[in-house]
């Protein structure tokens, strides 16, 4: 067929910034790209289908495709989360070289193969690094984080509970709500601009950076491999094109927002403060337990942990040489 | 017309036609949505549409059946609904209504004001009006019937006094529609603070006059006595443990010892708790109370789920874009546009609940407010403070459409708690007065924006 | 609780929902464990500083358990809420000819949809061995999406027992 309706659950809101604004680029830029021979419709969350659930409808067909972030199924697919973002992992250049330019790509669209989902996978935008989470103390030792409860996601709350934090992972509308009745004690979400919109500013003193735990993470574009198989190889290029025009208008858009913002909480009284190297080295060492755990209890988790941990050993001949050093 | 519009509307109109045959409400819901499927796919083959349904689609059922499944929020339904039955059970809240008309001596209504009172209190620590709903009714319909109320008065003060919960915070609605707006559900919460209190405030004032005006329908007992300080401690003394258990439940979420969802199991723990202390506990009493508990959630449940499916296939076949198109483009000035879309949502809600309103048209409508260019008051605190104002008049319109037949869920919870003899027409007259009520409150937020402003400023000043 | 509108009784439906009505009150204990997993919870969080993500999930489970074999137990109690505007005005007859013409065409419809989906989504879930996305959470994530066609299919059970109810009584004018 020439025409082509991709429609397209997502797993974001589509107002939220870097979350949700590339998808309806592409959108955009697909009808503008075909005049108007390709689309794709958006379906806001839960409006057909809610977030955890797009891989099944996009890999069952009952959509076409799905806009997600891979790190949803490490629950069904360990490795998934590599593929997400990567706790004390690669930024975004280093990340788009082995994605691109290394195995990872093609271990991606192995690890659905071999799970035996129906899907074929395009990254489709990246954004930039994650704070580290909202207290209301100083954390300065290990020990201050020890008996906390605090909201965390994915392979960082491993490593926090690791530290001897309690977490839990309520989802974000809930999160304002429990900081403040002190249900939860501090509390992680996304990018300042994203946290901004929840208001965390409003009730929190300390606002913790670097995101150890999600340096650049990739969000994915899922299309039922019927229905890939369906288009021609004009159509294909197309979309995996435009995905990866994607990545760079994410990144860019990721770049150019935080700062604003930063500098609006730091107005209006809210710390921003960078984890001492104590810490920094505890969470790592953390890190690496739970990888190694990961790793005994999954082989595919350990290929695809290998391959990248190769790959960055390589690079790191590169960037440790390359790049001037962060002022701060 | 196109097809889909047709769609849509015939869609709406079988649904309609369909309640009224008495078939249970779930299935209705659910049994349209699967024939409308169908016909899509028909469509598509044969007409000029591109619903994209068919039996591979309907598969989303499931996924969206296990989102209610695996959805924390909603644990607290049956635990507030066990909690219901077990004080009625164990005779606790027959005990706490009788001492509440004591206090209220000679003046009538005392029962629904106390009704009110407690829905208020629930409101703040639940936001899920089918457990508000259930647990009012099952706590004071029996002491209302018994003592010779109105029908009407009595269903439609605990219908109306069920709904509060989802105004007062906390609320789902409100976390979802800041969610869907980008606002901080902080400053919605607050906001809605005093929109809720002064609808409760509302009620009690209405119950007080009308009960004064009509004795018969709020008969007070014979041997009621005036109020004298003997009365009031022998009131407390009684209802102390129940007042007990409010405070532990409402204190264990303010305290932040509990999250709303668990404070919902630490009063069905406290319910059971007061039950042994009154010696009214047993293993049959225990096994009625979950059996009641089953019951009852399932067949609020059995809505969402016929919901869900009847949602997803409107959606597919164009409803979204349909009542898009009734927004678009209207020639009134901004209050003109406010109040043409309040109407739509009140009249959209006669049909539809608010979480499918909340989707179709919240994201639409924000832009357009926006545009507006209206000069609301944020203190400098609130952030989009027009877009705050909006969301908490589109927030008191939906909670309306809880109690507006045909569809109000609100009406049928408290159908399905209450005894045989008691009849859906009977409950529709009696929430008429209160939603009369709330478009009134809806018209005083319109023109005193600062009673949704004030308090989110206030609270989150530096 | 209401007692329900009883309809006369038919021997093998009434076998089919006390059947029914036994796997529901069993059931029903996982309200009483819910009561108690939350307690645990809070206490453990508040108490001990140590809140567990498995007990917050196993909330969520119980609470899904009870749901979902809570659907055919209030069929069979007949409770499932009507709109009654018209429906108590009717006569015995014609309440049975509409409850089996909206079985046949409403129901029945409905019910397979969701039971033979289901079993491709619990199938999937089985074979991959899916547990929680948190890294914490519970593992097994096929148990419990297993429950919605078992569930389902136990409501289909109960659907048809009062299928049948109404063809007799249909039948022998009752
Ligand atoms: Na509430
Ligand atoms: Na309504």
């Amino acid at each position: 067929a020439d025409k082509m309706l991709l429609k397209t659950p997502i797993a974001f809101g589509s107002h939220l910034p870097a979350l949700g604004t590339p998808i309806v680029w592409v959108a955009d830029q697909l009808k503008l790209v075909t005049d108007g021979k390709m689309k794709m419709k958006i379906y806001e969350p839960g409006k057909l289908v809610s977030p955890p659930e797009i891989l099944d409808a996009v890999s069952s067909g009952k959509v076409n495709s799905g806009y997600a972030t891979a790190g949803y199924w490490q629950g069904k697919m360990p490795a998934a989360a590599i593929f997400s973002a990567v706790p004390f992992g690669p930024e975004a250049g280093e990340y788009m070289a082995w994605m691109y330019y290394g195995n990872g790509l093609k271990l991606y669209q192995e690890m659905y193969d071999t799970s035996g989902f129906n899907v074929k996978v395009i990254p489709c935008a990246i954004i930039s690094p994650e704070t580290s989470g909202w207290f209301n103390k100083e954390i300065n030792t290990p020990d201050d984080l020890k008996g906390l409860n605090m909201r965390f996601f994915g392979l960082g709350a491993s490593v926090m509970e690791k530290m001897g934090v309690s977490t839990s992972q309520l989802p974000g509308g809930e999160i304002f709500g429990a900081l403040e009745k002190g249900a939860i004690d501090a509390s992680e979400f996304s990018q300042p601009a994203i946290d901004q919109r929840l208001g965390f500013h409003k009730i929190m003193k300390y606002n913790y950076f670097p995101g150890w735990h999600q340096q650049a993470t990739i969000f994915e574009l899922l299309v039922n491999k019927d229905a890939w198989g369906k288009m021609s190889a004009g159509q294909q290029a197309t979309v995996e094109n435009t995905c990866k025009a994607s990545m760079t208008n994410a990144i860019a858009e990721g770049e150019a927002m935080q700062f604003p913002v930063m500098a609006k909480a730091k107005e209006n009284g809210v710390e921003i403060r960078y984890w001492n190297d104590t810490m920094l080295a505890a969470f790592e060492e953390k890190w690496g337990e739970v990888v190694d755990e990961k790793s005994a209890a999954d082989p595919f988790f350990k290929k695809v942990w290998d391959d990248l941990d190769t790959f960055r050993t390589g690079y790191n001949l590169w960037e440790s040489n390359a790049f001037l050093p962060r002022s701060r | 017309m196109d097809a889909n519009e047709i769609m849509v509307i015939a869609m709406f109109l079988s649904f309609i036609a369909l309640l009224f045959t008495g078939i249970p409400v779930a299935w209705v819901l659910g049994g349209v949505g699967i024939i409308f499927a169908f016909i899509g796919q028909f469509a598509d083959a044969n007409l000029d549409t591109m619903t994209g349904l068919d039996y591979t689609t309907l598969g989303l059922v499931v996924n969206r059946l296990w989102k209610i499944m695996d959805n924390w929020i909603l644990v607290a339904l049956p635990m507030f609904i066990f909690m219901g039955i077990m004080l009625d059970k164990s005779g606790v809240a027959e005990k706490l209504m009788h001492s509440m008309q004591e206090l209220f001596g000679r003046v009538r209504g005392g029962l629904a004001v106390t009704v009110t009172a407690i829905g208020i209190i629930l409101a703040a620590s639940t936001g899920i009006i089918g457990a508000s709903v259930v647990l009012l009714a099952v706590m004071s319909l029996p002491s209302m019937t018994k003592q010779g109320y109105s029908m009407p008065l009595a269903l439609g003060t605990i219908a109306s006094a069920g709904t509060l919960g989802i105004l007062i915070p906390p609320s789902i609605m409100l976390v979802i529609m800041a969610d869907q707006l980008g606002l901080s559900v902080g400053d919605l919460f607050m906001g809605a603070v005093f929109p809720g209190l002064m609808l409760g405030g509302m009620y009690i004032t209405y119950i007080l006059i009308y009960s004064y005006v009509k004795p018969n329908a709020a008969p007070v007992p014979e041997d009621a006595k005036a109020v004298t300080w003997p009365v009031v401690a022998n009131v407390l003394k009684a209802v102390l443990p129940t007042l007990l258990l409010i405070f532990v439940v409402l204190g264990s979420i303010f305290g932040g010892f509990a999250t709303p969802t668990e404070a919902s199991g630490v009063g069905a723990m406290g319910a059971t708790l007061l039950a042994i202390y009154n010696r009214r506990f047993s293993i049959p009493v225990l096994r009625e109370v979950m059996g009641g508990t089953l019951n009852t959630t399932a067949y609020i449940f059995a809505i969402f789920i016929g919901a869900t499916c009847f949602a997803l296939v409107l959606r597919e076949l164009g409803g979204d874009e349909l009542i898009e198109s009734f927004l678009t483009g209207l020639p009134f000035g901004p209050y003109g546009i406010i109040f043409f879309i309040l109407g739509v949502i009140f009249l959209l809600g006669f049909f539809l609940d608010w979480i499918e309103i909340t989707l179709i048209i919240l994201p639409l409508l924000a832009p357009v407010i926006s545009a507006l260019g209206l000069d609301i008051n944020g203190y400098g605190v609130v952030d989009n403070p027009e877009l705050v104002w909006f969301v908490m008049l589109v927030a008191m319109a939906l909670q309306t459409s809880f109690l507006t037949p045909p569809v109000g869920f609100a009406l049928f919870y408290l159908k399905g708690v209450c005894p045989p003899n008691v009849k859906l027409k009977d409950i529709y007259k009696g929430v008429l007065p209160f939603i009369g009520l709330q478009l009134i409150a809806l018209f005083i937020l319109v023109f005193w924006p600062q009673l949704v402003l004030w308090l989110p400023a206030i609270a989150y000043a530096k | 609780m209401t007692e329900n509108d009883t309809l006369p009784s038919v021997p093998l439906a009434d076998k089919i929902d006390r059947f029914i009505q036994r796997i529901g009150m069993s059931v029903a204990w996982c309200y009483v464990l819910l009561v108690l997993v939350i307690i645990l919870q809070v206490v453990l969080r508040k108490g001990f500083s140590n809140g567990l993500i498995v007990l917050e999930e196993l909330q969520w489970h119980l609470y899904a358990v009870g749901v979902m074999f809570g659907l055919s137990y209030a069929q069979t109690t007949n409770s499932h809420i009507r709109v009654d505007l018209f429906y108590s005005h009717f006569r015995a007859r014609t309440k049975h000819i509409i409850e089996i013409l909206g079985i046949l065409i409403l129901v029945l419809p409905f019910i397979f949809i969701i039971f033979a989906h289901s079993l491709d989504f619990f199938y999937d879930s089985y074979r991959i061995g899916e547990s929680s996305q948190s890294p914490s959470g519970l593992p097994y994530r096929w148990v419990i999406k297993g429950v919605i066609p078992v569930s389902f299919a136990l409501l289909g059970l109960a659907v048809l027992s009062r299928l049948y109810r109404d063809i007799v009584l249909l039948i022998r004018g009752e």
